[in-house]
């Protein structure tokens, strides 16, 4: 689903990213991205949804060389990956629903459909009875239910998830991983990149350590160990 | 197609409402730049207005000699008429010409006295000449030396007016190249004031560009609201403006006119006559200026 090959980013003047990082990752997977702060998560997170490009090497997603993405593909691409980050990224003018229906106006789906498929998704992150609400007015958990919600409308093949749990106490967190782990089940591969320890022993799947913008070890089953 | 463009719209309706404040802001500049831009209209309007009715009063009586043939009083109607700066000859014959002078000098005993001893008309016949211009008085003192009849020209009575002529031409001349100055400098003024108060606007929309752009919108999905918006408040300013400009116009035209000792300087008719052409070119401008500040500000801060 997810192919890298020998992908390195180096930021102007010359700040590494990444260095060398060869990766693939399966359809339906679940795979856990950790490493200590400014060693490239992040990095490897924006090259999948083309927020930064590669500086050499390819990256692959669903056989989609996007290495070298054109300017008017991308909001194709991010039609078909689900992002969710630390901070929301919520529309703060919109209300939880023009949030999740904006992701499919954006992409000029017809009202009929949105009108169906925002209560879905909502009711799948139980916030439909907070519809008319603005983000504003909702707890952090709430709020980045709201993010996964909008992840969701394009049912993406992929879901990449920055430190999703990043400005949440351990309970909220734990709710997040759970929707995240049901999300994967419905077969969405997803992308977690998180720093926290609990978080990806709970998980008990694939973990990829990142140390300096090289990849030091790859664990299916891993558990966090640094 | 058009499920975006409603979706457009019903966005850049959101925007102003949801962000009453900086839409209000934005919109009160808008309007001052406006508003700015129509006083010095009007400003330009009234001196021009007050620079035509002082030449319009400004004339040259040339005074013929008793003796002199009906055909050459013709003969130089003709010629003046024929100049393209003379706007009107009038002739007035002898006995009105002494009317005139009798009763402009009813006052001056010692005048009506002498006049009473004559027997005769002392008086010729007298030509009245007005030109369009104060400048086109030396053109038509200039063609009354035509040696034709200049030599049965007794007077030519400009001199009271060329002081006045030659003061008017300074002053005006001095006027309009102010003015000039003035509108230039605020246009620029005004121009700067717009750009950046859009680029503001864009500026508090920074993040959620981003956030558009992240769940996959097109720039020009991003960008139309935003231009939307930037036309529909350039409309409602210059709405705005032209209610307000017409009962201020009534105010200023009375005050004018008082100024000026009851004569209509027209201020109403002619933003009456010309209203389309001056809104709308404002409106054209305006919306120029807005959008080409929201695509520059959104270029450079958030590379859309
Ligand atoms: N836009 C940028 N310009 C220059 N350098 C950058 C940029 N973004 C990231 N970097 C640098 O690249 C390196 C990797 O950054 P990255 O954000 O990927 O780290 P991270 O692993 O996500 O860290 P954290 O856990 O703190 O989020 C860091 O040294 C960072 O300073
Ligand atoms: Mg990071």
């Amino acid at each position: 689903m997810i192919r890298l090959k020998n992908v390195a980013k180096i930021y102007p003047p010359n700040i590494v990213g990444l260095e060398g990082v060869s990766l693939h990752i399966q359809p339906g997977e679940f795979v856990s991205v950790v490493g200590q702060s400014g060693t490239g998560k992040s990095t490897l997170a924006k090259l999948l949804f083309a927020e930064e490009r590669p500086s050499r090497g390819c990256i692959e997603i669903g056989g989609w060389d996007i290495s070298r993405i054109k300017e008017k593909d991308i909001p194709i691409l991010r039609r078909q990956i689900g992002v969710v980050f630390q901070d929301f990224k919520l529309l703060p003018k919109k209300t939880v629903y023009e949030n999740v229906a904006f992701a499919l106006q954006v992409a000029g789906e017809r009202p009929r459909r949105i009108r169906d498929v925002v209560p879905r998704v909502l009711k799948i992150v139980n916030l439909d009875q907070k519809a008319g609400r603005y983000p504003t007015q909702l707890s952090g958990g709430e709020q980045q239910r709201v993010a996964i919600a909008r992840s969701l409308v394009h049912q993406p093949k992929v879901l990449v998830a920055d430190e999703p749990t990043g400005n949440l106490d351990a309970i909220n967190a734990r709710d997040i991983i759970d929707l995240l782990q049901r999300i994967n089940e419905f077969g969405t591969t997803v992308l977690l990149v998180t720093h926290n320890r609990e978080v990806v022993n709970r998980v008990k799947k694939r973990v990829i350590t990142i140390d300096d913008g090289v990849i030091v070890s790859d664990i299916e089953q891993g558990r966090y160990k640094i | 197609m058009f499920v975006s463009s409603y979706r457009i719209t019903k966005f850049a309706l959101q925007n102003f409402w949801r962000n009453f404040w900086l839409s209000i802001i934005t919109l009160s500049m808008l309007v001052l730049t406006l508003v700015t831009i129509n006083i010095l209209l009007v400003l330009n309007f009234v001196t021009n207005q007050a620079i035509q009715t002082v030449e319009e009063r400004i004339e040259v009586s040339v005074y013929f000699d008793k003796e002199v043939e009906q055909s050459t009083v013709d003969s130089a109607v003709e010629y003046l008429r024929g100049i393209s700066q003379v706007r009107d000859v009038v002739v007035v014959d002898p006995e009105k010409a002494l009317e005139n002078f009798s009763k402009n000098h009813k006052d001056d005993e010692s005048i009506m006295a002498s006049l009473e001893e004559l027997d005769s008309n002392p008086f010729g016949p007298t030509l009245i000449v007005k030109s369009y211009t104060a400048e086109d008085f030396d053109i038509i003192l200039d063609a009354l030396e035509n040696p034709e009849f200049s030599d049965f020209i007794r007077e030519k009575d400009f001199s009271d007016y060329q002081a006045i002529v030659s003061r008017i031409k300074d002053t005006t001349d001095n006027i309009r190249f102010f003015g000039m100055v003035m509108s230039a400098v605020f246009l620029l003024i005004a121009v700067l004031i717009v750009f950046n108060t859009v680029r503001i606007g864009i500026f508090i929309h920074k993040e959620e560009i981003g956030i558009m752009k992240l769940v996959g919108a097109t720039n020009w999905f991003v960008k139309a609201p935003f231009i939307l918006e930037m036309i529909i408040l350039s409309f409602v300013a210059v709405g705005i403006v032209v209610l307000v400009s017409y009962p201020v116009l009534a105010i200023l035209e009375s005050k004018f006119a008082l100024f000026f000792g009851g004569v209509q300087v027209g201020l109403i008719n002619y933003f009456e006559i010309n209203g389309l052409n001056i809104f709308g070119t404002q409106l054209m401008v305006l919306i120029a200026i807005t959008v080409i500040s929201t695509l520059l500000a959104m270029r450079r801060y958030l590379k859309v």
